[in-house]
């Protein structure tokens, strides 16, 4: 049994040239749409599902009548993130695992475990990202790229809180290793 | 309609591109947390570079849209650090949540369904949380620009700070031994 993850870097895309495409595709997305948001495309997604199940609900509710249902760029553009991660993934030389190595070795290899952090950890990052107004894309980078100081701001933040979170919870790895 | 195809083609390139460069995988996203992994973040912030310049020159010749969000300092503050908080435990932000399902990755599935409830819970708190915790501290959509008074200054200033900050990842981020 491996005790480290084996982790080709080479399968991936060097940073540079990737930074270069996806510069591109959000020039491109700034030209035809606008700031480019993928938290938004959630709140899309619940509101189509609110129009079939309480459509009263989502009409009296503030937060689904500032965003617009499934039938536009917000839930085509996550739409095409899942197609898009599907044709990567279906092309790509390096499995992919339902656990990560990081986390295997810190927390067994328990799939409810993995699933129930990483259903908090969706449960979070969502929250907060409808509190701020955006997320990783939609407020840091779209912001960054317009110049505007909520979406620096967050993004330093948001870098800081993960960093201090990820060196807690992996905390008895690194001991192990000292 | 054409603009639902343009959102799919460019949500497709994008989680494609994010797929290639290893930013779906929690494992490399993790390691990029604990300071191993220089890559992720530099190219996030690579992106953001070649960006500001590329919308720098759509806004030169008068293309494009731009929505600047405005800075709450309590409700911008307190999201960044439960978005901070969710990113460390599960590896995933809201876009690679999308990608990744795509990719086949069942624990991106209850990231996904974790992120409906997130923002499904906010959407029905939001009358009330929305003018306890954004509007008293909103201090409106500033930008670097307006601050230095320089369209050409705040995008310089932005360009250096975070090139600047691209170079530190690379010299403090490091395999572990």
């Amino acid at each position: 049994m491996q005790t480290k993850p084996d982790r080709p870097p080479e399968v991936y895309w060097p940073w540079q040239p990737a930074a270069f495409a996806l510069a591109g595709i959000i020039v491109f997305i700034f030209a035809t749409f606008g700031p480019p948001a993928s938290s938004s495309g959630f709140i899309s997604t619940l509101k189509g599902f609110l129009a079939v199940i309480a459509p009263e609900y989502a009409a009296a509710k503030q937060h689904y009548q500032m965003i617009p249902g499934p039938g536009s760029w917000l839930f085509t553009f996550v739409l095409g993130m899942s197609i898009g991660g599907f044709i990567g993934g279906r092309t790509f030389l390096k499995p992919i695992n339902d656990i990560p190595g990081l986390w295997r070795e810190r927390f067994g290899s328990s799939r409810v475990k993995r699933y129930a952090a990483t259903f908090l950890g969706g449960f979070l990052i969502l929250f907060g990202s409808r509190l701020a107004g955006g997320c990783t894309l939609g407020l840091f980078i779209s912001g960054s790229t317009q110049l505007a100081l909520s979406g620096i701001y967050f993004g330093i933040l948001i870098f800081g809180f993960a960093m201090l979170t990820a060196r807690l919870m992996y905390h008895r790895k690194s001991q192990e290793e000292n | 309609m054409s603009l639902l195809l343009i959102g799919l083609f460019s949500g497709i390139a994008f989680g494609f591109v994010i797929q290639r460069v290893g930013a779906t995988d929690p494992d490399r996203m993790g390691r990029a947390h604990l300071m191993y992994d220089p890559d992720i973040p530099r190219f996030m912030l690579a992106a953001v570079v070649l960006s500001a310049i590329g919308l720098f020159g759509l806004q030169a010749v008068g293309v494009g849209r731009t929505v600047i969000l405005p800075i709450s300092l309590v409700a911008t503050t307190l999201a960044a650090i439960f978005f901070g908080i969710g990113w460390g435990i599960c590896g995933y932000c809201p876009g690679t949540t999308w990608a990744a399902v795509g990719e086949g990755r069942i624990d991106a599935i209850f990231a996904l369904l974790g992120g409906m409830f997130g923002a499904a819970l906010f959407a029905q708190l939001h009358e009330m949380l929305i003018p306890l915790l954004y509007s008293p501290t909103n201090i409106g959509p500033i930008t670097v620009s307006s601050w230095f008074g320089s369209n050409v200054g705040g995008l310089l200033i932005v360009v250096g700070l975070f090139s600047a900050v691209i170079w530190l990842i690379g010299k403090f981020w490091h395999e572990e031994q």
